[in-house]
């Protein structure tokens, strides 16, 4: 047959494609992992927030020792122990050694009560990302405002009969869950969890790149002509080209996840979850799959030159990617671009299998992103035909 | 200048592979026609040469005759079969050699004739066999196993010939096909060509190597701007009943009398010494040679016909074959 001839050709073909290769199976691989590792914990809703500070305590007394206890209790929250003067401490989180400096000044506690307060001093170190200040500032506030209450409160404790005030008690009158917590799980998407079906999208859309050059090349040499005098019409040469490239997207699908579960956590970071709907997660790499080979398939067929299809290519896809939530997770976006990137079908993707790895959804749950991905690499497909009639009758 | 082309003794009754008739193709936005109002007829078994410079036409015409082009107006049948609608009969046995190197630069010798032999459909049993075939004809055994990427332009047109040659067609289109190599390869192409002609291939030859077409052809058709000047044999495109005529440059000015009595010639046309006459056929250039002789006209020099091709494209066009 000669779509299997086709078939044989492109694999061929392919496999002596050293760039081609490293962009489909290298490329990926390497975002994962660094991204992984570099962002791991970062999505998670229980992340163990890691903030070093130091306390300059030039007070001493009941207050701030009362003071000292509560920051102790703050357990995200790791005291740097230093005798260093201040300045120097200073100069350190300046060249970003911690994140914060605390300074309680002499005579804090004496004067919380009177006229005169002094305030305790903060200082955040030149990296330190806005929300995690304000964290801070809201963590010191609320030591401070327990401290505070618990001296102002303290001489009707004292009084015949009184019960001492229990700050705490207030701890209970709030309840704070993930919508992602389900059953107990911790539901949203861990670095591992987003990264790797993040890039492996990104990676399947890039297969535009070499299956476009290839078929620009074909045309340009003649090959086409050649393919075409002997017979074969716009359905085998289309063929022939989807088959074996949505083979390697399908084998860049589990070589990616395999990367997930195996080499990430072999370098420190969390295994990828793969859910527990495996046909779920197959119609998935199938629907990305023939998304990202038809498009590649219009692409080759709009471009006139291999370096039309490599910068068209590059642009649309990291277009596509910034949008779909690739590189800023869906989550982090303000409701606007979020909503921009429902626009997006690396987008589609990529909430199709966080649906399997994350919301323990099935086929019903990513019915939307594959009725979306089937649907838009159709019309991809079409086009693309067109294009190709459109091109040889001229 | 040109002279529309005899049509009346086309291929002297012998089957016709290929006809066309009224021909016309402009290609998109173009503002004239790439082919215009062509007629031609080329008989089985033929080695069929279209000569014309760049840019005349030749392969939008094979593009049109392999079915890659669509035809504006006019009617083609190839070996009886109409185009396009009977355009996957034609590709049975029909093959075109195209004018770039047309398989894959990363795939082998073998590997290239393997995957054609493959998209060609050939039976299993007969495949491995016309791959060796085409390995033969080409000389391209002993570079079996050689990337295509890495083989001299000669070989890589070997290879582009023995490709077409996998379903042994009964008519083949070469375009060009010995452009830009040395002369050792261009010679075993050459004749390779014979010997796949000299087999009963019919094969349509476009070249824009006068040398070339002269040497090979049997039957030569002249492409300019889309239009056929000329077609026929070299012996009768090259004949002076092809426009040119008889030139001859006398010893003496004729005196009176034997003025009067050459008036009789067709087409005379006397000036000084130079004398030219334009009989039709070589009965007609007897009749003129007899009648300076019997008029004791003596003859320094003559000239019937062409030199070669070069000579008559310029007096068919005015310019020259390669401008």
């Amino acid at each position: 047959m000669p779509v299997l001839s086709l078939i044989a050709k492109e694999w061929k073909l392919l496999l002596r494609d050293w760039h081609a290769l490293l962009l489909l199976f290298v490329m990926p691989a390497v975002f994962i992992l660094v991204m992984s590792l570099a962002l791991q914990d970062r999505f998670a809703a229980h992340q163990s927030v890691s903030v070093h500070y130091y306390l300059v305590n030039q007070d001493s007394g009941a207050v701030d020792a009362a003071l000292l206890e509560r920051l102790a209790a703050m357990r995200e929250f790791t005291r740097l122990d230093s005798d260093a003067p201040a300045a120097e401490l200073i100069e350190r989180v300046k060249q970003d050694r911690a994140q914060f400096v605390v300074r309680i000044p002499k005579g804090f506690g004496a004067a919380m009560l009177g006229e005169k307060p002094q305030a305790i001093e903060m200082l955040a170190g030149p990296s330190v990302e806005p929300a995690l200040y304000q964290l801070f500032a809201a963590a010191l506030r609320d030591a401070i405002s327990r401290v505070y209450l618990q001296q102002k409160l303290a001489p009707l404790a004292a009084m015949p009969g009184a019960t001492p005030p229990n700050m705490d008690a207030a701890t209970g009158l709030l309840h704070d869950q993930s919508l992602f917590e389900i059953g107990g799980q911790n539901k949203r998407p861990s670095a591992v969890q987003q990264n790797v079906p993040a890039w492996l999208l990104f990676a399947m859309f890039f297969i535009a790149i070499p299956l476009s050059t290839t078929w620009v090349q074909e045309r340009q040499q003649g090959t086409y002509a050649r393919l075409r005098s002997i017979g074969l019409g716009a359905g085998a040469l289309l063929t022939g080209k989807l088959v074996p490239y949505l083979g390697v997207n399908l084998l860049q699908v589990v070589l990616m996840l395999l990367v997930g579960v195996y080499v990430v956590p072999w370098f420190g970071g969390a295994s990828l979850n793969l859910g527990h709907a495996p046909l779920a997660l197959a119609l998935m790499a199938l629907a990305a799959s023939f998304a990202a080979v038809a498009y590649a398939l219009l692409i080759a067929n709009l471009v006139s030159t291999g370096e039309q299809a490599m910068i068209f290519t590059g642009v649309a896809n990291l277009l596509m990617a910034a949008l779909g939530g690739i590189m800023v997770p869906r989550f982090l976006m303000p409701p606007t671009m979020q909503a921009v990137s429902a626009y997006s079908p690396m987008g589609w993707g990529l909430e199709g299998f966080l649906d399997v790895f994350l919301r323990q959804g099935g086929i019903a749950m990513t019915a939307p992103e594959l009725g979306l991905l089937f649907g838009f690499g159709t019309a991809c497909l079409l086009l693309a035909g067109w294009c190709f009639g459109l091109r040889n009758s001229k | 200048m040109a002279r529309p082309v005899s049509r009346a003794d086309d291929n002297n009754g012998k089957r016709r592979v290929i006809e066309i008739e009224g021909l016309n193709f402009r290609y998109p936005g173009a503002s004239r026609d790439a082919i215009r109002d062509l007629s031609l007829r080329v008989p089985a078994g033929a080695l069929f040469g279209l000569l014309g410079p760049n840019g005349s036409g030749k392969t939008t015409l094979i593009s049109i005759l392999t079915g890659l082009l669509p035809a504006a107006s006019g009617t083609v049948r190839i070996d009886g079969h109409s185009l396009p609608g009977q355009l996957h009969d034609i590709h049975a046995f029909s093959a075109l050699v195209p004018q770039d190197y047309a398989f894959y630069p990363r795939l082998s010798v073998m590997e290239n004739l393997r995957f054609f032999a493959g998209v060609l459909a050939l039976p299993a049993g007969v495949r491995a066999a016309r791959v060796q075939d085409a390995l033969s004809v080409a000389g391209l055994a002993d570079f079996r196993n050689a990337r295509a990427a890495q083989l001299s332009g000669g070989l890589k047109r070997r290879l582009n010939l023995a490709i077409g040659l996998l379903n042994r067609p009964r008519l083949l289109f070469l375009d060009e096909p010995t452009v830009g190599i040395d002369p050792q390869s261009r010679r075993f192409i050459l004749d390779a060509i014979k010997h796949i002609a000299a087999e009963g291939t019919t094969v349509v030859y476009t070249s824009h190597y006068m040398e070339e077409v002269e040497m090979l052809c049997d039957e030569i058709g002249v492409l300019d701007d889309g239009r056929l000047l000329a077609r026929g044999t070299l012996q009768q495109l090259l004949g002076g009943g092809n426009g040119q005529g008889l030139a001859v440059t006398l010893a003496e000015v004729p005196t009176p009398a034997q003025h009067a009595a050459l008036s009789a010639l067709p087409g005379l046309v006397l000036d000084g010494v130079e004398l030219k006459v334009t009989p039709t056929d070589g009965a007609g250039l007897n009749r003129v040679l007899a009648l300076l002789a019997a008029q004791g006209v003596a003859v320094r020099r003559m000239k019937y016909g062409y030199g070669n091709l070069e000579e008559l494209f310029l007096h068919l066009t005015g310019r020259q074959l390669r401008d």
